[in-house]
């Protein structure tokens, strides 16, 4: 008796309805943001066996102190309010998400834009930073072939001694500005394509394709992956300017 | 409930993303109000650790450790928030919650090993005088 009265019991899994009461398109996001979590963690993490097999290395109190206006002396300054652009643009993208699920197109539209506008704001400190380090002879393969090795003490601490410097100073900035471009770098196309995304939802929305379609679902999947972008951004903060 | 054959052609029937909230109502606003409640946090989660890397960076010597965790933890609640607020991943159901968290988890493992690796690295490279100052 007992066990026929189980057998009867409808599961969710028993065909008819979506398991994860959650849209293919919407699941398939998330399985994307998966496998770019893993790419990014490999990416992090590398970094971090490569930080954990050097002797030395460079101090981000002293690497990440310069502010646009001449300030040279405003150690973690500017990568703060890099951060705080991105959580704000993705507040926003929240409220777009928010008012897609209401319907509300007028709130859809300036919510979108007030995003991309943020998403441009971070490239464009992005691009002030690559700019920065550039000029002080930091690149991808910088500090192999010894030149503008003059730059090299600006990226330690003051506690460094000369002869350390001189032994592991320019292997460790090698490394630590190998990864620095090429995982922000990585970061910052992400950002670039989600404003593309972001973008191409914004028309869809003025042109009223999502009122056409009966849904605003569109949004909250871009929103995905723009949180997603800010999610990143968190974590490479951490390992990068702070750790 | 839904039928498979809409599957491809309208979704909006099989999930509940044809619903509609009133953006005016209560439920509606008091969203809205947890959402920059969760903007705060972030800041304010934000501004601690750019404190504590300002202020302590350089002052810790051999209990490095303890501010490298702090950073830690309040990176993985920041993701969290984000995750579950603004993902939304905490309105989603049970078993689509437990299959993107989950397999996360492999991460620990992830992390353990190769940071091991590297200090490995590091140890044998010194013992074998390749990268001892001289």
């Amino acid at each position: 008796m007992s066990t026929a009265a189980v057998a009867n019991k409808k599961t969710k899994w028993m065909g008819g309805e979506s398991p994860f009461d959650i849209s293919y398109g919407k699941m398939m996001m998330w399985f994307f943001l998966m496998s770019d979590a893993f790419t990014f963690g490999a990416f992090l993490i590398s970094y971090g066996t490569i930080r954990f097999a050097s002797p030395l290395w460079p101090d981000p109190n002293s690497v990440f102190r310069a502010f646009p206006g001449g300030f040279e002396n405003a150690p973690l300054m500017f990568v703060s309010l890099m951060t705080f652009i991105l959580i704000v643009s993705s507040v926003t993208m929240v409220l777009a998400v928010h008012s897609g699920h209401c319907r509300d197109k007028k709130g859809v539209v300036k919510w979108m834009l007030w995003t991309i506008l943020g998403g441009i704001a971070f490239l464009s400190c992005q691009a002030w930073e690559w700019v920065h380090l550039h000029h002080e002879g930091a690149w991808v393969g910088a500090f192999r072939d010894g030149m503008n090795m003059e730059h090299l003490p600006n990226f330690f601490s003051e506690n460094v001694d000369a002869e350390t410097l001189r032994l592991y100073g320019a292997d460790a900035a090698h490394k630590f500005f190998n990864f620095f471009f090429a995982i922000t770098g990585f970061h910052g196309f992400h950002v670039f394509s989600g404003v593309i995304f972001n973008i191409m939802i914004l028309v869809f929305t003025m042109n009223g394709v999502f009122d056409r379609k009966g849904h605003y679902e569109w949004v909250e999947k871009c929103g995905l992956y723009w949180h997603f972008v800010d999610l990143v951004w968190v974590f490479v903060f951490t390992c990068f300017y702070l750790l | 409930m839904g039928h498979f054959s809409d599957y491809e052609a309208d979704q909006s029937r099989l999930y509940n993303i044809g619903h509609v909230e009133d953006i005016n109502s209560e439920k509606s606003k008091a969203k809205v109000k947890g959402i920059w409640k969760i903007t705060g946090i972030l800041t304010v989660i934000t501004i601690i650790e750019v404190g504590l890397g300002l202020s302590l960076a350089d002052k810790m010597g051999d209990y490095r450790w303890v501010l490298n965790l702090a950073f830690i933890i309040l990176t993985i609640a920041k993701a969290l928030f984000i995750v579950s607020n603004f993902m939304h991943l905490g309105d989603e159901n049970k078993g689509m919650k437990l299959m993107i968290y989950v397999p996360l988890t492999l991460f620990i493992w992830f992390i353990i090993a190769f940071l091991a690796d590297g200090s490995w690295w590091l140890e044998i490279s010194q013992a074998l005088g390749y990268s001892h100052p001289s």
